[in-house]
């Protein structure tokens, strides 16, 4: 946990101050949505909260809902 | 406007080509399970059918000079649709970065080094690509060419190295496997290691001079492939049927490596040279990503979203599928055919409207 914290914090500080300085905020925006999504994601894999997977929910899609599969 | 302000080279796309599939070395085994001692002739079919639809990406690349794609879907598709298509895309890039990503965790977990996390490798080696990747794309082209010296020199010293231990009736007998076993490995070799090159959509762009695009990205193409036969073709010859029951045939033929008891456990150098020639692959997918994202948002530059990008895409590497068994039985169903409608439907369609639209010149006379 407290790894994950420290690499989050140094992805914070060596991006905001310049974004800040420069200006950029919709940089600075976009950098936020992303890193908050990454931050979430982060805590959820040390805590062992189960993370949807984009590609079972897929393959759930195909095979069971649409029956698009090849023979095994 | 385009993101990247970096320039390469008609040469350099060669290699990047190339060295860019030459990384799915590893990734032939999702075929091996299913086409088994038939592997080359997937291989060979993949290519025949996959080179006239990579070779429309170039024609696209030059039609609409100095634009990503997500610029030249905007362009063709309009704003709405085409920001739709765009994160379609960008799912793909993620998606299958992701499963890159995992693969060299992977393989140092099963081969190399048993007791380390898994977590580990991912977060070490997605930080080195990020490294890269902020870099920019001049760097990454300007060591292509070492990488495809080292990927060339990795296959052809393995094959010269295991010829001793080579028994070619093991190709033996032709067209033995059902047709829809053959059509599902053609599926596969043609949207992974060749359909993934759909990439470079985001890359031509930043060609400098387009005229020799097509003639390069064919040659690069074919040297690809030429590796990836060699491997599927030495594969068979050394472990025959057993190659079906491996994680990874390829790393298990090359452990059998064995000259004068001199030259043994080649393993390790032969995983150093995957890993460098996956740390390539994967630069040019997480590069491709940022700037898919930076340009879906507008942004002047896309630095600042390497790293949050990075650790998404570790994470997502870590959780999204739970073993090795799982990865191979989705990529073979849902992962290729998610994924045929932007690498085979999508490119080829832009071309046509664009050519019955007339566009960009269409476009460029409304801008005057």
């Amino acid at each position: 946990m407290i790894f994950l914290l420290l690499i989050y914090a140094y992805i914070f500080i060596i991006n905001v101050p310049g974004l800040i300085k420069r200006k950029e905020w919709k940089e600075l925006a976009a950098f936020s949505f992303l890193f908050v999504i990454a931050f979430a994601l982060g805590i959820m894999y040390v805590l062992d909260i189960p993370i949807p997977s984009p590609m079972k929910g897929l393959q759930h899609f195909f095979v069971d809902i649409l029956g698009i599969e090849y023979p095994k | 406007m385009s993101i990247e302000k970096g320039k390469i080279s008609c040469q350099q796309l060669l290699f990047l080509f190339a060295g860019f599939i030459e990384g799915s070395a590893l990734l032939i085994d999702f075929t091996v399970g299913i086409t088994e001692h038939q592997t080359w002739m997937v291989i060979l079919a993949g290519l025949i059918i996959s080179t006239p639809v990579i070779l429309s990406y170039a024609v696209l690349a030059k039609k609409f000079p100095g634009m990503n794609l997500v610029q030249i879907n905007d362009m063709v598709y309009g704003r709405f649709l085409g920001k739709i298509i765009s994160i379609y895309y960008i799912f793909f890039f993620s998606m299958t970065l992701s499963f890159n990503i995992r693969d060299v965790g992977e393989l140092y977990i099963t081969f190399l080094m048993q007791d380390t996390p898994f977590i580990f490798f991912l977060i070490v080696f997605t930080v080195t690509c990020a490294y890269a990747v902020i870099k920019g794309i001049e760097v990454l082209t300007r060591i292509s060419h070492l990488i495809l010296v080292i990927g060339l020199f990795a296959v052809i010293s393995t094959f010269i190295l295991l010829i001793d231990q080579m028994d070619f009736s093991n190709f033996l007998p032709f067209f033995e496997l059902p047709f829809i076993k053959i059509f599902q490995g053609i599926h596969i070799v043609s949207m992974i290691p060749f359909g993934e090159t759909v990439v470079f959509l985001m890359i031509m762009g930043c060609l400098n001079k387009s005229e020799h695009a097509v003639k390069n990205t064919f040659f690069g193409l074919l040297i690809g492939a030429a590796s990836l036969l060699i491997v599927a073709v030495r594969n068979t010859a050394v472990l025959g049927k057993t190659q079906t029951i491996w994680t990874s045939a390829s790393f298990q033929a090359i452990r059998l490596i064995n000259i004068g008891t001199v030259l043994t456990r080649m393993d390790f150098l032969i995983g150093i040279a995957l890993t460098i020639l996956m740390f390539f692959k994967c630069s040019i997918f997480l590069y491709v990503m940022v700037v898919a994202v930076s340009q879906l948002f507008g942004l002047k530059t896309y630095e600042p979203l390497v790293l949050p990008l990075a650790a998404i895409e570790v994470i997502i590497a870590a959780t999204v599928f739970q073993s090795p068994v799982d990865h191979a039985m989705i990529t073979q169903n849902a992962g290729i055919i998610y994924s045929a409608p932007l690498v085979f439907v999508i490119p080829p369609l832009s071309l046509l409207i664009a050519k019955i639209r007339g566009l960009p010149k269409l476009e460029r006379g409304k801008e005057t």
